[in-house]
């Protein structure tokens, strides 16, 4: 394979005649024969030292040479098996054969893996908390740009949504919503905390993903860790010769399904019925609504197919002392929606250099740019657009309604402001991270890491002026806006690791310094004399202009020990002490501990590992940690300044806007954690189970300000008293389910079940929020449910006839006929109110699940990955308005079924203009299932020899879902109104490695 | 060497460690301590901000004018879906605690009160020109005692605060009884009309703060809701006459018009500029909502044009044959052409769209450019509260006089009646074309007969919903969910 260009000629030669010598050589002297090949990994990186031996005489071996070669002299049918640490053993029949080359693969399950905990890294073996490793491997191959795309399903416990628009990041929670504020992991890559979106990072650079669940893994981040964190190690250049890497994945995106509007006939047709309904006069122009015929599908004319390329390059070596992986990439995503893109170019500079024999030093540079372009658009809107509307005039400029809006709504032509307003946000982000690591005694280092995050996003909206109804823009305008965000961190820690006969201890001890500051400003300016020429300099007038600015700071103490005993008691304690800028001088410092326990029974000496357990080892953990994204200065008290103006002169204001609370501080998780980790089958087969109960304590809630008070009952301080509940179960499992020499199959299924209640608001009064424009909210915060719960009332069928709406709660006073729905009047006061609102609806799941299968056959590779979540509901506010049958929007095909007359309908009310009886109202009618199971990801590749690579990948090939909307994956919060749809992505991928 | 790195390493580390207190002290960039010493400058600013709400959708910009909606006046229209829903729950008499606009007009005159509260107890301890702080003081009585006005006519009793609460007060605090807050109410008045001085002594740059006839407007205003001090009306009424306002010199279309501010016949407006340079939509927009919002929906005749208001056909049958109002006040088919555009009734519901604040694209190119001021107390309506103060102090004959100069320059012919009871009635009619939709109506409504008028009325336009209790709108939800020591209003 590839391998073979950078194996000496000689050496190729060589072998070539052995293989053609006894090729040609009568069969029948054949006793003993030598074989040759070479040994590389999957990206064809030479491995030497790789112990080869023959399974049948275990004395007869050898290993790899620096080149990767191997020769060894066996029988015709003898079995060789290739083994090397961090690699799965291969068993190979020789068969004859005189020439085997052996790709091994890398074995992310293998007990000697390292994993990255923090400020160290540790033996798996060695774990005591539950931390999950993703390795490079599920990060190639996919049509995405984002690793959060890519680990969806991947991690259990780890809840993934990704979002279809290529310029947004897919969100992360781990181990459920730990809290009803920001309830984002801690990203931390190459050692430096990130902030920039997970964009902005190649996917193909990293090397692992860890992520620490478990308290006992997290207190090592503190003040930061009670959401999890997320550790990213970027790739490094391997020891031997150098390698340049190509790899190129072209695509065509689609939404996954697409919703089914009224053509201009029937929406012609309901809106006659709608404003005779509403005593109000229909169109007379659509006095025969079949002559209108199709009109305009809105929704064809904005979604199209969309191209996504994504190209990139990397070299990477490495000798004795210095290492170095270099790369660039650029993707050019096209978004389905008319007029959105996104373009980005990174580039990773990676390298350890050891300039001393004490001493070595390594850098981690990232930068990325990226340009998002989109016109104007809501989807909401092309929705609702109506399809008796064409899209242009018949002189070719854009049309717009024209005339009364209850027959003709009063939608913006959608399709012209995406086609004519400019909007562009180019974001330029650098990380650098630079390190020292010295050699002190033996055991003993002396680490010090610098890092500088930066981030720079500049946007330009250009507006230009329109004259087509239903609101003209009279001036072209343009915002110009930028924003800055600036860190530096620097780390010292001292690690000590040594074993002492059967004791192993793993220590680290140091402190930390970061500081932060981000600022902003952006203005607008109208009245250009041309539209060609538009910089902000070229306008007359300053409409806006506005900026301000903020710091924060944080001074860490951390500590870590590890101790084993022979490999088979092991205990971890850590403690960080943070103090963060954003709580007030009372408490300004906080303690994080956590201590964690696990015993390797498989290690004891009554233990047969050759039974039917290999491997098993239980783990029990307990920890504390913190989050601190509670905005900057929450504890501050102060003045804002505001404007007035007197007689057409501006003057300021100091303005007392909220209530203070100086004595803010961290929300706290208290989690406990016991897991166990089972081999079987010398570990062919390999299970973990991990469940954890973790307890949000002193969660920031919104105090009760009343508005009377005269401070803002909105903006208004938090307080530390919340509670919040998740208890779940993780189970991951492995299997190499065949392991032949032409034919491989391995399959992973992780589970997760996680349970998430709020415990306590400090107040009886449920917080609602999520308002639907008047309508009321959906959403509640309310003690013994889950955070972000649907809210609203619960529909009972529709009033088929008049003595039914008689006979029922008061619904809206005259506004109620046959035909509207008929709400359940759950208090039973004879009245339907907002007192007979109830829980409708949980967006969290019950559990979520994926399946990956990785099979190979000869240089075939075929991954089939299934992800699913269950139990989840979307709140389809979409259908608030493309059902509501009040309003001149367009409509779902499903009003079709509406109510016409008795016995017509139970579920679909009727049409009537205004909605009389508010039938809109918040209510299960738009809360449907969000469970989904679907072929996440779907890859064929084959691999040629001489490191060329091609295949195809299908993402989020097919969905089974009961979901109305666009796609059920709708955003973590499970509410759709106008969600830019997850895609369906087909590409064709290139590597080649040589 | 390694000794030395080593060593300096962990000494300059250590000494940022050592520092970490300074390191960890942050303070807001752009806000400004409230422990900070105040000197003139922040006086006048606190003051200015005491202005303020007056300028929000929460009032002026919105929960005030659509009370003409409320009151029977016009529909809402706008785009016939849920836009506008809460009034038109309000003009139906089915609305509930949740209710969105009884909750904004809550949200208005509360942060007021606050702001005022803290003048009155910052600005005496400041050292700075007595004048001035005499000035200061009385803008804020003028402003607490408006913002109480609001509230005790909207909701009946309310919490009364008249010292600023800070952290560690108990913020849940119970209604007073509507005596206690009038009698707050009017001892500020008073106290506003002896500092303040009046509107034409102030420089250009100043004009448009509270001035003395304004509080003595506000004043009157407040004894005609109260029916107890009619003699006192008249007086006040006539000090402000004795000022020097005479109605046949203004122009009714002027208080209006978005180029004049703070013009003759004003006694007190909200001030815009028109300015965009902050959101539309927040608190710190500078800029009029009721063009925007009232122009005709689709007629693209002026920025926004969302179509609010519909002006109801009971309305429009009210007009006198040649009231000149009617062609500044709306339109209708065949009306006189607005920005030499002609009208098309088929835009609104009933045929009738609201003019009177309609500013053409010429002056406002935008929904967010309108520098309108919008016109609380004007001469006018001093003329209409005299003569009704007369007429109840039964000198109706004295009453026609005030009553007529208004009739006079809408071009109607004067009121000779003497009947005290017919003349009641020929004035809330005239304070209804007059005023109409200037956001008085529902507080007319409310407060004739103690509300008794108001029930009969909206039940001769057909809105059988309506209560004597439904004429105070519900305690909001909101306020009853973070104060366990309020109590709602019967009926709700």
């Amino acid at each position: 394979m590839k391998c073979l260009i950078n194996v000496p000629l000689k050496r190729l030669l060589t072998i070539l005649a052995a293989v053609l010598f006894l090729l040609l050589s009568p069969r029948a002297q054949a006793q003993t024969m030598t074989v040759g090949g070479i040994v590389c990994d999957k990206d064809h990186a030479v491995i030497p030292g790789v112990s080869v031996f023959d399974k049948d005489n275990p004395d007869n071996l050898t290993t790899s040479g620096l080149d990767g070669t191997y020769t060894i002299t066996v029988l015709p049918g003898a079995r060789l098996e290739f083994s090397y640490m961090g690699f799965r053993t291969q068993l190979v029949e020789v068969a004859g054969r005189a020439g085997i080359d052996v790709i091994m693969e890398e074995d992310s399950f293998l007990l000697e893996e390292m994993v990255v905990i923090g400020y160290g890294t540790i033996r798996k073996s060695d774990l005591t908390g539950s931390v999950a490793r993703v390795g490079s491997d599920v990060l190639s191959d996919k049509p995405v740009t984002s690793f959060g795309q890519a680990l969806q399903g991947r991690a259990a416990g780890v809840y993934i949504v990704d979002n279809g628009n290529p310029q947004e990041n897919v969100s992360i929670k781990i181990r459920g919503l730990g809290t009803i504020n920001d309830s984002n992991p801690l990203y931390v890559i190459d050692g430096a905390p990130m902030s920039m979106g997970l964009n902005s990072i190649n996917m193909l650079d990293i090397e692992s993903i860890d992520i620490l669940k478990d308290a006992s893994a997290t207190a090592i981040y503190g003040s930061r860790g009670a959401n999890g964190v997320v550790l990213i190690t970027t790739k490094k250049g391997k020891q031997g010769d150098g390698k340049i890497s190509v790899k190129a994945n072209v695509g065509v995106s689609q939404a996954t399904d697409m919703p089914q509007m009224l053509n201009a006939a029937q929406y012609a047709e309901l809106s006659n019925e709608m404003l005779s309904a509403g005593g109000v006069t229909p169109n007379p122009a659509w006095a025969d609504p079949a002559s209108l015929g199709e009109g305009t599908n809105w929704i064809d004319a904005m979604f199209n197919p969309a191209l996504s390329q994504i190209y990139s390059l990397s070299y990477s070596g490495g000798g004795d002392k210095n290492n170095y992986y270099v790369s660039g990439s650029y993707s050019d995503i096209d978004g389905i929606v008319k007029s959105v893109g996104y373009k980005r170019l990174t580039l990773q500079v990676n390298g350890t250099h050891r300039v001393k024999p004490w001493i070595e030093f390594g850098h981690n540079i990232s930068f990325s740019y990226d340009k998002k372009t989109s016109g104007t658009y809501s989807l909401n809107d092309v929705f609702r657009s109506l399809p008796t509307q064409p899209i242009f005039e018949e002189d070719g400029k854009y049309a717009g309604p024209e005339g009364n809006s209850y027959w003709v709504g009063n939608i913006r032509n959608q399709y012209g402001t995406a086609e004519t307003d400019k909007n562009l946000t180019q974001g330029y982000n650098l990380l650098g991270t630079l390190y020292a690591e010295a050699s002190i005694f033996k055991g003993l280092k002396f680490k010090s890491l610098g890092s500088v995050e930066a981030k720079f996003a500049y946007n330009t909206n250009f507006i230009p002026a329109y004259k087509w109804k239903p609101i003209e823009v009279a001036e072209s305008s343009l915002y110009k806006g930028t924003g800055r965000y600036f860190s530096y961190l620097w780390d010292n820690y001292f690690t000590y690791d040594r074993t002492f006969g059967k004791h192993s201890i793993n220590a680290m001890a140091g402190a930390s310094l970061q500081w932060g500051s981000e600022d902003y400003f952006n203005g607008t300016k109208d009245e250009f004399l041309k539209d060609e020429v538009n910089q902000l300099k070229n306008a007359t007038n300053i409409l806006s202009f506005t900026g301000s600015g903020s710091e924060w700071a944080l001074a860490s103490f951390m500590f870590r020990a590890n101790y084993s005993y022979a490999d088979k008691y092991y205990a971890t304690v850590t403690v960080r002490e943070d103090a963060s800028s954003r709580f007030g001088a009372n408490n300004r410092w906080g303690t994080f501990p956590s201590f964690s326990l696990a015993w390797r029974l498989s290690n004891e000496s009554w233990f047969n590992r050759h039974g039917f357990v290999s491997d098993l080892k239980l783990r029990a953990g307990y920890g504390i940690t913190g989050n601190q994204n509670i905005g900057n200065y929450t504890f501050a008290s102060t003045f804002n300044t505001g404007l007035y103006v007197f007689n057409g002169k501006t003057v300021s204001t100091l303005v007392a806007h909220k209530m203070p609370n100086p004595n803010v501080h961290w929300e706290e998780v208290k989690q406990f954690n016991i897991g166990v980790d089972l081999g079987f089958l010398e570990n062919r087969l390999r299970l973990s189970v991990d469940a954890y109960d973790k307890d949000t304590d002193d969660m920031l809630v919104a105090m009760a300000v009343p508005v009377s008070s005269g401070y803002s009952d909105i903006d208004v301080p938090s307080i530390n008293a919340g509670k919040v509940n998740n208890k779940g179960i993780e189970v991951t499992l492995s299997a190499d389910i065949f392991s032949r020499k032409d034919f491989n199959w391995t399959s992973d299924f992780n589970i997760t079940f996680n349970k998430n209640k709020i415990v306590s608001l400090n107040s009886d009064t449920p917080m609602y929020y999520g308002s639907v424009e008047m309508l009321g909210n959906t959403r509640v915060n309310m003690e013994g449910y889950p955070i972000g719960s649907f809210f609203g009332n619960v529909m009972g069928g529709i009033f088929q006839n008049q003595a039914e709406v008689d006979n029922w709660a008061v619904q809206v006073t005259g506004g109620t006929a046959p035909g509207d729905i008929k709400f359940l009047d759950l208090n039973s006061d004879g009245v339907i109110d907002d007192y007979d609102r109830t829980i409708i609806g949980n967006p969290n799941p019950d559990f979520f699940f994926s399946w990956n299968n990785r099979l190979t056959y000869k240089n075939f590779d075929l991954e089939l990955f299934l992800q699913g979540v269950c139990g989840n509901e979307v709140y389809n506010a979409n259908r608030i308005y493309l059902e509501g049958m009040s309003v001149a929007f367009n409509q779902y095909t499903t009003v079709l079924n509406r109510w016409t007359g008795e016995g017509t309908s139970n579920d679909m009310p009727r049409t009537v203009y205004g909605d009389p009886n508010k039938n809109l109202r918040s209510s299960n009618r738009f809360v449907e299932d969000g469970s989904y199971l679907r072929i996440k990801n779907l890859s064929l590749g084959y691999t040629l020899p001489k490191g060329f690579r091609v295949y195809l990948s299908c993402q989020n090939l097919f969905t089974l879902t009961k979901y109305s909307g666009f796609d059920p994956e709708v955003g973590i919060d499970g509410y759709d109104l106008g969600n830019y749809p997850v895609t369906r992505t087909i590409s064709l991928g290139l590597d080649i490695t040589f | 060497m390694k000794k030395i790195i080593l060593l300096t390493t962990v000494v300059v580390f250590a000494a940022m460690l050592q520092n970490c207190e300074d390191f960890l002290e942050k303070a807001p960039l752009d806000t400004i301590s409230t422990d900070s010493e105040l000197n003139e400058t922040d006086a006048v600013a606190l003051i200015n901000a005491a202005y303020q709400p007056l300028q929000w959708a929460k009032l002026y910009n919105m929960r005030i004018w659509t009370t003409d909606i409320v009151a029977g006046n016009s529909y809402v229209g706008a785009d016939g879906a849920s836009d506008g829903v809460e009034t038109t729950d309000l003009a139906n008499f089915t609305a509930s605690s949740s209710n969105a606009a009884a909750l904004d007009i809550w949200r208005g005159p509360n942060p007021g009160i606050l702001r005022c509260n803290i003048v009155l107890s910052k600005i005496p301890e400041i050292s700075m020109d007595e004048a001035l702080k005499q000035r200061l003081l009385g803008e804020a009585y003028f402003l607490r005692a408006h913002y109480y006005f609001i509230l005790v006519r909207i909701f009946g009793d309310v919490p009364l605060t008249t010292q600023p609460l800070v952290a560690g007060d108990n913020l849940a605090r119970p209604r007073n009884p509507k005596s206690e807050v009038y009698d707050l109410i009017i001892d500020d008045c008073k106290k506003a009309i002896e500092m303040l001085p009046v509107k034409a002594s102030y420089g250009a740059s100043d004009l448009g703060r509270a001035c003395r006839e304004a509080a003595m407007a506000q004043l009157a205003k407040v004894y005609l809701t109260l029916g107890t001090n009619y003699q006192e009306v008249v007086s006040l009424c006539e000090n402000i006459e004795g000022l020097g306002y005479d109605l046949s010199k203004m122009d009714y279309a002027a208080n209006f018009n978005a180029k004049i501010d703070n013009g003759p016949e004003s006694l007190f407006e909200v001030q815009y500029s028109g300015s965009t340079v902050y959101d539309f939509w927040g608190n710190d927009n500078q800029a009029c909502w009721l063009s925007t919002f009232m122009g005709p929906r689709n007629s693209g005749w002026v920025g926004g044009s969302y179509g609010w208001q519909h002006v109801t056909q009971e309305f429009v049958d009210a007009y006198e044959d040649g009231d000149l109002r009617k062609d500044v006040t709306i339109l209708y088919k065949g009306c006189p052409q607005f920005d030499d555009k002609e009208y098309d009734p088929s835009w609104s519901l009933t045929g009738y769209n609201v003019r009177k604040y309609l500013v053409p694209k010429s002056i406002s190119k935008e929904m967010n450019t309108n520098p309108a001021n919008i016109v609380v107390y004007r001469f006018a309506d001093v003329l209409l509260m005299k003569a009704e103060a007369l007429n109840e102090l039964g000198e109706t004959a004295r009453a026609q006089v005030p009553l007529n100069i208004v009739r006079a320059r809408a071009g109607l012919p004067a009121i000779t009646t003497t009947n005290k009871e017919e003349m009641k009635e020929i004035i809330v009619h005239e304070r209804r074309m007059e005023l109409a939709f200037e956001g008085h109506r529902w507080f007319d409504l409310i407060r004739i007969d103690n509300g008794d008028y108001a029930v009969k009325f909206f039940k001769s336009i057909g809105k059988m919903n309506v209560t004597k209790e439904r004429l105070l709108y519900p305690i909001p939800q909101d306020e009853i969910d973070d104060n366990p020591a309020i109590t709602q209003n019967p009926g709700y």
